[in-house]
């Protein structure tokens, strides 16, 4: 597995797909704050104070860390901080899962009101719900190996 | 050598990737235009008159009147002693059923359910349009159940 991952291109595709995701998940929650921040009090993890903060901070991090993995400069450092926007957001669905709160729009990517109502995507896919901690692991489990896993030279033996 | 283990990590970089990002949040949430007020939930506005649930509990004390702007379900299984359900989402319907009480009532408040939900708010604001003003229960019936305050979990039909 280690193997695969530390493939140049394997890395380079992981990079790529990782860092659009996040420079594109972060534009609308910047374009709107007070729409993002509307969205994090419905998670109800933290009161106003904290949740403005997250919500004012949140997306700039995601675009500078995702801006950096996609041109490829301080990509572990980069790939690290997404990691840990990560596991925060695990951290939060969890407790939203476990206090069995009803959020049906995650501020993912859109944070417009309308977009709880619209047909797509769908409600799975926009709540906090398995789906949303799934992406995550996977996502999370990306960029751990982009931050820790070393690329193999091109044409270097495959069993060092 | 695990490749896994072998932590080629600029810690000082990876701060300040986050503190940078942090700055740039702050700066763009200053000027842009667009920014919220920090201290303060976006949900509220110019005019919103918001009260502590302890001081809330006080005005219920000295006869204040209490609206449910929750859906009328959840106003049914429990509620602030004494409040009359006026739900944000039928508001109109609503509102003539209690109109005579709200124009003959001294102080009024109104809740939801949380610091998540702008019902109380809208609700609010949707009176002081018709004439009515309307303290708004700050943070909503979590805060009040937080300070040990009653509830009515008597079901209503």
């Amino acid at each position: 597995m280690s193997g695969l991952l530390a493939r140049p291109r394997i890395q380079l595709l992981l990079r790529l797909l990782l860092g659009a995701f996040f420079v594109y998940a972060s534009l609308d929650k910047i374009a709107s704050p007070s729409g993002f921040a509307r969205i994090v009090y419905q998670w109800q993890v933290a009161g106003p104070l904290p949740s403005n903060l997250a919500a004012v901070t949140l997306p700039w991090v995601e675009l500078v860390a995702g801006l950096l993995l996609v041109i490829g400069v301080w990509r572990r450092e980069a790939a690290l901080a997404i990691a840990l926007l990560l596991v925060v957001f695990l951290a939060a669905a969890g407790s939203v899962l476990a206090r069995g709160i009803d959020v049906t729009n995650c501020g993912c990517f859109s944070v417009a009101k309308e977009a709880a109502a619209s047909g797509w995507p769908p409600a799975w896919m926009k709540g906090v719900g398995w789906f949303l901690v799934v992406r995550n692991l996977l996502m999370l489990a990306a960029a751990l190996s982009l931050a820790f896993v070393k690329a193999r030279a091109p044409f270097a033996p495959a069993s060092e | 050598m695990l490749p896994f283990f072998d932590m080629p990590v600029d810690w000082r970089r990876f701060i300040l990737i986050l503190a940078g990002g942090a700055t740039l949040g702050f700066a763009w949430n200053a000027a842009s235009g667009r920014g919220i007020v920090l201290g303060q939930s976006v949900l509220s506005q110019a005019g919103d008159e918001l009260v502590k649930a302890p001081d809330a509990k006080a005005l219920l004390d000295k006869g204040a009147l209490f609206l449910d702007a929750r859906p009328r379900d959840f106003w049914k299984l429990s509620r602030i002693p004494g409040s009359l359900s006026l739900p944000e989402e039928d508001f109109d319907r609503a509102f003539v059923e209690v109109e005579p009480r709200l124009r003959r009532a001294g102080t009024i408040v109104v809740y939801c359910s949380g610091y998540g939900c702008d019902a109380s708010h809208v609700v609010a604001r949707k009176l002081r349009e018709k004439g009515i003003a309307a303290a708004i229960l700050d943070e909503g019936l979590p805060a009040w159940q937080d300070a040990n305050l009653p509830l009515d979990n008597q079901a209503r039909p």
